[in-house]
C-alpha cells in the first residue's frame, strides 16, 4: 500500500467518518466569477468536511482570493452556489454569516487595542458584555499574546499583530475559518512558525478551515487537503501525499515540488505502463492522466521527474534496480548541506539539462562539474501526461 | 570630510535664514504689542502690557474677537459631516472623479477671494440673511471646504481597503461599520481637517469684509477697520492674542494626531 493510500485510509476510518452522511462544513457547487468578460473563477466545484484544514495553493492571479472573498460574502458568485453547514449562503450578507478572516494585510482597527479589537466581533454578534473580557482574554492567551492586550495596533510586533489578527477571527467561534495569504509578508522564520501556530490552533479548536497561499511547502505542511487553482480552474483536490506523489496533471505537478520536464512521444504503452520516446533515449514512465484518457502510441506527451526522485551514480558504476537510466554530465553543482543539487547535461543534448536532489548517506560522495555520471529512476516517479 | 560639514555649514544657514523670514512678521508684532510708547514701532520703545489691558478693557475688540470665534466654530460645525463624508466618498471613488477632484481640490488656491465674496454676498444679500452671524461662517466654510476633504482623503487614503470588509466579517453591518470603524480610523484626518477649518475661519478676511456688517463685524475685519483710522500698539496686541489663538490650536492638533501628517503624504 502507497503512503498516500495508508492516509486516506487512516482517514475514513476515523469514527464519525463512516457514519451517517455527514452535511459538509464547506460545499461550492459550479461557482464561477465573472469580472468585465473574464472569468477569475470558473467551474468550481468542492466539498469540505468540518474540522479539516483545506489550503487553496495557487500561483498569483489564479483565483484564490476570489473565491475566497466569495465564501466570506464579500463578493457574489456569478453563478453558482455556495452552502455553509448545509445552507446555501448566496443571499447572506457577510455580517450575518459566521465566517472568521483573517486578510492579507490583516485589516485591524487602527484606533483600537489588542484586546478592542478581539472585542469587536463580541460585540457586534451580541454576546453577553460579562462574558466578553474573559472570553477576550481566553483567546489572546491561546495566541500568547496576554501580556499585550492593552497595546495599541502599531505598537506590537509583525508576528503580534497576526496573533491579533487570528484571535479576532476565532474569538467569536466562527463555522468557518478563512485565510487569504496572511503569512506572504512575514520573514521565512517566522513564516514557518506562524504556519506551526496555525496548525495548532486548528488542531486545539478543531475548526474548518480555508488557506489560501502560493507557497507550496506551507500547503504541504499545514493542510488535511489542498486543492490547486491555475488560470481561475481547480486543478486538483487531494490530501498533500496524493497531490504530491499522484499529481492529477502536468501543470499541477510542476508547481508542487522541483521537477523536471521531458517531451517526447510514446513508443509503447502497455496499461500504465508506458515508454516515452525522448533525444535521448527511451525512458520507461507511467501514465497519468485520469481513468478514460488512455496512453495512445505515437501521440506526444510529457513526462514529470521529481528533482529528488533522480539517483546519481558515477558512470560504469550501474545502481541496479532502477528502470531508467541515461548518460549526463555535471554542469553545475550546489552543496547546500542535507543535499547537493545538481544541474546535469544529457549526453549529446547541450540544451537539455535535468535538475537533481541527491545525498549520499553512506559515501558523502559530491560530483565534480565535469564528470560524466548515470542519472536513473523508477518507472512510477516519471509520471507521463498527454499534451492536449 | 570637509566637504561633508561646508555642506552640513550651508544648509544649517539656509535654514536659519527661512526660519528668520518666516517668523519675522510675527516676532515684529510680538515685539511692537509690548511698547510703551503711544505709536506702533520696532524694536519697542520701552516695555510695558498696557495695550494688552487697553485691549482687555475695550468691548469693541472683545466682542469682535468673540464673534470671529462664533463664525469659526460655525463653519468647522458644518464642515466637519459634510467634509467628512465627501472625502471618504471621493477617496473610496478617487479613480472615477480623479481629475474632477483635483480641479475642486484646487479651487481655494486658484478663484479669486474676491470673487467667491462677492456670489457668496449676492446670494446671501438675496436670501435677505445679511447681518447674522451664520452666512458668515457658512461662507468661509464653502471657500475652504476643500481643505477640510483633502485632511479626510490623505487619512482614508492610507487606510487598508479590507479595513470594512474585516468589520463585516466580525459581524458588524454597514452602519455600525461606518461609525465605528471607518469614522474613528480616519479620525486623525477629521481633526486635522476641523482644526484648519477652524483656524482658517478665524482668520478669514477678504470675504468676511463684504458679508459683516456694523452688528456682525468680526476681528480680522476690525483691526483693518481700526487701522484705517489711527495705528495704536493694541492692534499689535491684538494680533498677538490672535496668533496665540492659531498657536495654541496647532499645538492641540500636534497632541491629538502628530504634525508628520503635513510632513509626508501617508
Ligand atoms: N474586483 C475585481 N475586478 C476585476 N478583476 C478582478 C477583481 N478581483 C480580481 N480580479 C482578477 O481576477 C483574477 C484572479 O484574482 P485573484 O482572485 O485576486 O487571484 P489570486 O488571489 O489567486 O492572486 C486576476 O486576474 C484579477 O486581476
Ligand atoms: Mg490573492
Amino acid at each position: 500500500m502507497s503512503a498516500a493510500a495508508r492516509a486516506m485510509a487512516a482517514d475514513s476510518s476515523a469514527p464519525d467518518r463512516a457514519a451517517a452522511p455527514v452535511v459538509p462544513a464547506v460545499s461550492v457547487r459550479d461557482v464561477a466569477m465573472v469580472f468585465s468578460g473574464q472569468a477569475a473563477v470558473a467551474d468550481a466545484s468542492f466539498d469540505l468536511a468540518s474540522g479539516r484544514f483545506l489550503t487553496i495553493l495557487g500561483p498569483s492571479g489564479s483565483g484564490k482570493t476570489t473565491l475566497l472573498r466569495m465564501i466570506a460574502g464579500f463578493q457574489r458568485p456569478t453563478r453558482g452556489e455556495i452552502a455553509i453547514n448545509g445552507r446555501p449562503v448566496s443571499a447572506v450578507p457577510p455580517h450575518k454569516r459566521r465566517v472568521g478572516m483573517v486578510f492579507q494585510k490583516l485589516a485591524l482597527f487602527p484606533h483600537m487595542t489588542a484586546a478592542e479589537n478581539v472585542a469587536f466581533p463580541l460585540k457586534m454578534r451580541r454576546f453577553d458584555a460579562r462574558e466578553i473580557p474573559a472570553r477576550v482574554a481566553r483567546y489572546l492567551d491561546l495566541v500568547h499574546l496576554g501580556p499585550y492586550a492593552d497595546r495599541r495596533i502599531h505598537e506590537l510586533s509583525g508576528g503580534q499583530q497576526q496573533r491579533v489578527a487570528i484571535a479576532r477571527a476565532l474569538v467569536f467561534e466562527p463555522d468557518l475559518l478563512l485565510l487569504d495569504e496572511p503569512l506572504a509578508a512575514l520573514d521565512r522564520k517566522l513564516r514557518e512558525e506562524m504556519q506551526l501556530e496555525f496548525r495548532r490552533i486548528q488542531k486545539e479548536l478543531c475548526i474548518t478551515t480555508i488557506n489560501v497561499t502560493h507557497d507550496q511547502r506551507e500547503a504541504l505542511v499545514v493542510s488535511d487537503e489542498v486543492i490547486v487553482m491555475d488560470r481561475g480552474r481547480i486543478q486538483q483536490m487531494a490530501d498533500p501525499i496524493s497531490a504530491y506523489r499522484e499529481p492529477a496533471n502536468a501543470f499541477v505537478a510542476s508547481f508542487i515540488g522541483v521537477t523536471n520536464r521531458i517531451e517526447g512521444r510514446l513508443s509503447d504503452a502497455q496499461g500504465d505502463a508506458v515508454t516515452l520516446d525522448t533525444p535521448f533515449g527511451p525512458c520507461a514512465g507511467r501514465w497519468g492522466a485520469p481513468a478514460g484518457r488512455s496512453p495512445r502510441v505515437g501521440e506526444a506527451a510529457t513526462g514529470m521527474l521529481r528533482a529528488e526522485q533522480i539517483r546519481v551514480a558515477p558512470s560504469g558504476e550501474d545502481r541496479g534496480g532502477l528502470d531508467a537510466s541515461v548518460s549526463a554530465e555535471i554542469v553545475d553543482v550546489i552543496f547546500e548541506g542535507e543535499r547537493v543539487v545538481y544541474e546535469a547535461r544529457l549526453a549529446g543534448r547541450p540544451e537539455a539539462t535535468l535538475r537533481v536532489f541527491d545525498h549520499d548517506p553512506l559515501g558523502h560522495a559530491v560530483q565534480p562539474v565535469g564528470a560524466t555520471v548515470r542519472l536513473g529512476w523508477n518507472r512510477r516517479d516519471l509520471i507521463v501526461f498527454p499534451n492536449d | 570630510m570637509r566637504e561633508a560639514r561646508a555642506k552640513r555649514l550651508v544648509i544649517g544657514a539656509l535654514v536659519a535664514l527661512s526660519l528668520l523670514i518666516l517668523s519675522a512678521p510675527t516676532l515684529v508684532v510680538l515685539g511692537a504689542s509690548f511698547t510703551a510708547g503711544n505709536i506702533i514701532a520696532f524694536p519697542p520703545d520701552g516695555l510695558s502690557l498696557k495695550w494688552y489691558e487697553k485691549v482687555a478693557g475695550a468691548s469693541d475688540l472683545r466682542q469682535a474677537f468673540w464673534r470671529s470665534l462664533q463664525v469659526a466654530l460655525i463653519c468647522t460645525i458644518v464642515a466637519v459631516p459634510v467634509g467628512t463624508l465627501a472625502g471618504l466618498a471621493l477617496a473610496k471613488h478617487r479613480v472615477r472623479f480623479s481629475n474632477a477632484l483635483q480641479v475642486y481640490l484646487l479651487l481655494p488656491f486658484t478663484i479669486p477671494l474676491i470673487g467667491s465674496g462677492i456670489g457668496l454676498m449676492l446670494l446671501f444679500g438675496e436670501a435677505g440673511v445679511l447681518g447674522s452671524l451664520w452666512p458668515v461662517g457658512l461662507a468661509a466654510c464653502v471657500i475652504n471646504l476643500p481643505f477640510m476633504i483633502w485632511a479626510v482623503t490623505a487619512s482614508a487614503g492610507a487606510l487598508d481597503p479590507d479595513l470594512e470588509l474585516a468589520a463585516a466579517s466580525c459581524g458588524a453591518p454597514p452602519l455600525q461599520t461606518f461609525l465605528l470603524v471607518t469614522v474613528p480610523a480616519v479620525a486623525p484626518g477629521i481633526i486635522t481637517g476641523s482644526l484648519l477649518m477652524f483656524i482658517l475661519a478665524l482668520n478669514e478676511f477678504l470675504v468676511s469684509l463684504l458679508l459683516v456688517d456694523a452688528r456682525t463685524v468680526t476681528l480680522p475685519v476690525q483691526i483693518y477697520n481700526s487701522i484705517r483710522s489711527i495705528i495704536t500698539p493694541d492692534l499689535a496686541a491684538i494680533s498677538v492674542v490672535f496668533i496665540a489663538c492659531a498657536a495654541l490650536a496647532i499645538l492641540a492638533l500636534d497632541r491629538l494626531v502628530g504634525l508628520d501628517i503635513f510632513l509626508k503624504s501617508k
